[in-house]
């Protein structure tokens, strides 16, 4: 029962409840004319976020008298265990984080060409060839977008210690 | 007359020409990159008019806007991403036939649609000049607060046997959309002390997060490619019949689409659901929405194009911009030295003409040139997605990281995108909260314009009570084709709403 509770879907529907509650609570220190909309909104949306909640406890607690089998709330049709679908989405949430740090540290041009040169040698399983081919493809891909949009992408720290050239700079 | 054929020749000679296609090829490249519209084109382009001659940057500029509402839908379509934001609700059902291996189909479909929208539109845009002024005046902010309610509405249809959650998550859009500076008054709401959301989540954010970001994860961890199935079924011709087919869809959905586009203010982001949520209304055999019909794909897509046609009404007639792009263009036409107004239908009826030849060739050739490389673009949807997901990311960050160019925009995109995956899963229709975003700011401030200047009686306006009458009709049969169901179909629907929310 306890593990049911914790699941993702009952989390999901609390933090609901409590994301209008904090609208309503938030609306009140706003100016009248700014409170208005949000302040109703969110006092409909609190009333059937909490109807909500109840029903996915209900259903929950329902489903253990019945069954007895855990977890079993994913509603997406999945044709392999639910476990090892929150451990991919876990593994490529981790890999996107990672992108993003590194991102952070040596800029988006330089990750994203790691990025890609990684991803098709290690997840997709290509030659170093076709990986090193298909980084460069992506950095020059962005390169023209930079370039027809006048637009920088976003830089690391490094680019603050050393001057690179564009567009890895 | 006289002037409409001067226009044409123009527009047809081969310099004007050239501007024109390279126009559609620059429009067809940022369609089918996702997040990018026309928004961007026009900026990419409005440096490149500077002491052009007025009737090739027309070409140029209506050239490339006019088809990114074609070509976006290869992304809509091949990968369930939102191609524009005119094409959101293609994915409902595009998608799904991508899925089955029917992507040239639905492609095929969508672009004949678009053409023919695209015409409609143009024509319109013809024939309503000289009496446009009094249609527009018509409609004030109560009318307009009438219309977002009216895509309000389509919530209903879209959470199938799900209201609650449907409401609930229409309520997440709403919520979203009021982040940031309230309309009314200096204030800014739900901002945490985050620099970034003073400004609100722009919708391209929304809309890749909602979408995009699940998709890409959800093919990731299936290790599958896009198309379950290995061949791609039927081709293009078929799609084209099935418009044929449904003819009078499209009809209606291009009506739609110019009228909801020549009113200012409403934006081009709602069209595609007001005519999906109108052609589910007002349909009775509607199980298979949501799991692939076609007539999902054929109703969207022509209401988007037809708008375009519609936006430029306000734009030239009374310089006021109907969406975003249009805003970007009326800068555009400062730059070639043309004050939008009245005078145009006096001073610059060739100009006019030009607009309206450019828009209806560009229809034509962008369409042509889509149908002629959806062969081959299909062929995207049975590689295995392994090697699409890292380019894919790629995309989504470069599109969301143009929208403010911050650190901001790709850590929203990861909460959206997180959201979006979480809503899918557990069956919280996303299209209902991506109308509730859009929405938002509409339904706030026309309401707030309304009660400030006419009080309660806003309510007694013709225009007013007309509207409400077509949402209570709209809702009716709604209900009505919902109960006629047959126990067969309701069994089968009975999983709509979480087929529905997975798009």
């Amino acid at each position: 029962m306890q593990h049911r509770l914790l699941s993702v879907r009952l989390v999901f529907a609390a933090i609901m409840v409590l994301a209008f509650g904090y609208g309503i609570y938030e609306a009140f220190s706003y100016a009248y004319l700014a409170k208005i909309f949000p302040l109703y909104v969110s006092l409909v949306m609190f009333v059937l976020a909490c109807i909500n909640l109840a029903q996915e406890i209900g259903i929950s607690w329902k489903e253990v008298q019945e069954s007895g089998v855990g977890f079993v709330d994913l509603e997406s049709d999945w044709d392999i265990p639910m476990t090892t679908v929150i451990g991919r989405f876990c593994t490529f949430l981790a890999i996107l984080l990672f992108l993003y740090a590194s991102i952070w540290l040596v800029g988006y041009s330089i990750s994203i060409t790691i990025f890609l040169v990684l991803f098709y040698r290690f997840l997709t399983k290509t030659t170093w060839g076709v990986a090193l081919v298909a980084g460069f493809a992506g950095l020059g891909f962005i390169s023209l977008i930079s370039r027809l949009m006048v637009i920088d992408w976003p830089s690391g720290i490094i680019q603050n210690w050393i001057q690179l050239p564009w567009p890895l700079g | 007359m006289e002037a409409a054929l001067k226009s044409l020749s123009i527009v047809l000679d081969p310099s004007h020409f050239m501007f024109l296609c390279a126009g559609v090829l620059v429009g067809l490249s940022i369609g089918i990159l996702p997040g990018l519209g026309g928004i961007v084109g026009m900026s990419i382009l409005l440096p490149i008019i500077y002491g052009m001659d007025p009737h090739s940057a027309f070409a140029l500029l209506i050239g490339m806007v006019a088809v990114i509402p074609t070509s976006d839908t290869f992304p809509s379509v091949m990968m369930g991403i939102p191609g524009s934001s005119a094409s959101q609700a293609t994915i409902m059902d595009g998608y799904p036939l991508a899925k089955k291996g029917e992507a040239a189909r639905a492609l095929g479909a969508a672009f004949t649609a678009s053409l023919i929208g695209g015409l409609f539109g143009a024509a319109v845009l013809t024939l309503i000049i000289p009496i446009a002024r009094p249609i527009v005046l018509a409609f004030g902010s109560p009318e307009l607060f009438m219309l977002a309610l009216l895509g309000m509405s389509m919530v209903g249809v879209l959470s199938g046997n799900k209201p609650g959650k449907g409401v609930l998550a229409a309520g997440i859009g709403l919520m979203i959309g009021a982040l940031g500076d309230a309309p009314a008054v200096p204030e800014y709401r739900y901002t945490l002390g985050i620099e970034y959301l003073m400004d609100g989540v722009p919708l391209v954010i929304v809309g890749l997060g909602l979408f995009a970001f699940p998709e890409i994860f959800d093919l990731l961890i299936k290790g599958r490619s896009i198309s379950e199935v290995a061949t791609l079924g039927k081709g293009w011709l078929d799609g084209v019949k099935d418009a044929i087919h449904h003819k009078l869809i499209i009809l209606r959905c291009s009506i739609i689409g110019v009228i909801v586009g020549f009113l200012p203010g409403l934006g081009g982001s709602v069209v595609d659901w007001i005519a999906y949520g109108h052609i589910i209304q007002t349909t009775r055999d509607r199980e298979d929405f949501g799991k692939g019909d076609i007539r999902g794909v054929l109703a969207p897509e022509s209401a988007n194009n037809a708008k375009e046609g519609g936006g430029l009404i306000p734009t030239l007639l009374f310089g006021i911009p109907g969406s975003g792009s249009m805003a970007v263009f009326l800068g555009g036409l400062l730059i070639l030295g043309i004050q939008p107004g009245p005078a145009m239908v006096t001073e610059h009826v060739d100009l006019l003409y030009t607009a309206i030849w450019s828009l209806a060739l560009a229809n034509v050739f962008g369409a042509g040139l889509c149908i002629f490389l959806s062969k081959p673009i299909t062929r995207l949807t049975i590689i295995p997605f392994a090697y699409l997901a890292p380019f894919m990311i790629l995309i989504i960050t470069l599109a969301s990281y143009q929208a403010s160019r911050g650190w901001g925009d790709l850590i929203a995109l990861l909460v959206m995108g997180i959201l979006g995956w979480v809503m899918k899963q557990y069956g919280w229709p996303r299209p209902a909260a991506l109308i509730g975003y859009v929405l938002s700011d509409n339904i706030e401030t026309y309401l707030f314009i309304s009660v400030q200047r006419y009080g309660i009686s806003w309510m007694t306006r013709v225009g007013v009570i007309i509207l409400a009458l077509i949402i209570i009709a709209s809702l009716a049969l709604g209900i009505f084709y919902q109960r006629k169901k047959t126990p067969k179909a309701r069994s089968e629907s009975r999983d709509y709403a979480t087929q529905a929310s997975q798009r």
